[in-house]
């Protein structure tokens, strides 16, 4: 019963920290390839084509593997408790 | 106000601070003496301070409680400074899938190897119990064992590389919330909290504009 609470809350808990970092991630990207688009834009730029380049760069950072690498989020934590309790046990 | 937000922060420190006393795992040097098993009524206080019933066993109101008594060399200030032999008594009970999460399962075996470290005659058997929690006198509260291992000498210094570790990530997952909440402020919060101001601006600035005109209108029936 413990371990089913265990799962079940830790599912939970693991599932908001995962929205969180996507969208943290998501943001720290937007504002990267923003700034990048700032530093040198090119000759008759428009606020347009500054959007269109970004959106691309997000669409490739949708379907990259930066993205997915966040899934680790469910990984790390059973590892580190089966670990804890092969030491302690 | 600065003063109660600084009252505020120094008692969250403290909170924070004993509660990792109580929970982090410490090491002591000792000599176990005898095990024992004792009958155990919770009282509403001390209930927290003790585990559940053993993992896969049902809880009932009152239940057994091993004990390993041991005689062990005191340390103060997180074990930097040395003192002499005390009597120290450590419950052993499973922390099972629960808090605090050492997910231990196996006190009937560390009960029987505690038994097996039982050193009353000379040369003494020296071991390193890791436990967490608090020996409370008035309140019967001990601190709950965790694992126990020899070692050659009493004068061995057991030094806190798990401790060392934790503490890197809290401090790392701190560091990392704290980048999280400024993210989403600067992109987030501030923008929309601009675009109210501005909306604020203009409606103010609209109604001074308002008042300036039934001012002056009113100017033009005083008296000049």
């Amino acid at each position: 019963m413990q371990f089913v609470r265990l799962v079940v809350f830790g599912f939970l808990i693991l599932s908001v920290l995962y929205l969180c970092i996507t969208l943290y991630s998501r943001s720290i990207r937007r504002e990267k390839l923003e700034d990048e688009w700032d530093a040198n834009p090119p000759e008759g730029a428009t606020p347009d084509m500054r959007a269109i380049f970004v959106k691309e760069g997000m669409t490739k950072y949708e379907s990259g593997l930066r993205k997915k690498l966040i899934l680790l989020v469910y990984v790390i934590p059973p590892i580190v408790v089966g670990t804890i309790i092969y030491f302690i046990n | 106000m600065r003063n109660a937000r600084r009252i505020l922060r120094i008692a969250l420190f403290l909170i924070i601070g004993l509660w990792l006393h109580y929970v982090m795992p410490h090491r002591d040097v000792a000599r176990v003496t005898s095990t024992e098993i004792i009958r155990t009524d919770f009282s509403n206080f001390n209930r927290m301070f003790y585990a559940q019933a053993d993992s896969g066993t049902v809880e009932n109101p009152t239940r057994d409680l091993r004990l390993i008594n041991t005689e062990r060399k005191a340390t103060y200030f997180f074990g930097l400074i040395r003192g002499g032999n005390e009597t120290m008594v450590y419950r052993n009970e499973d922390t099972g899938w629960i808090y605090p999460p050492y997910f231990k399962f196996d006190s009937s075996d560390l009960q029987a190897e505690s038994a097996a470290f039982i050193s009353t005659s000379e040369p003494q058997q020296w071991v390193v119990i890791t436990h967490y929690g608090w020996r409370v006198r008035w309140a019967s509260i001990y601190p709950n064992a965790v694992s126990i291992r020899p070692v050659e000498s009493e004068d061995f210094r057991p030094f806190p590389w798990v401790n060392l570790v934790i503490f890197a990530l809290l401090i790392a997952g701190f560091l990392f919330l704290r980048a999280m909440w400024r993210q989403f402020r600067e992109r987030t919060v501030d923008p929309l909290a601009d675009r109210v101001g501005d909306q604020y601006d203009h409606v103010s600035a609209d109604l001074s504009e308002r008042k300036g005109r039934v001012s002056r209108w009113l100017g033009t029936w005083r008296k000049k």
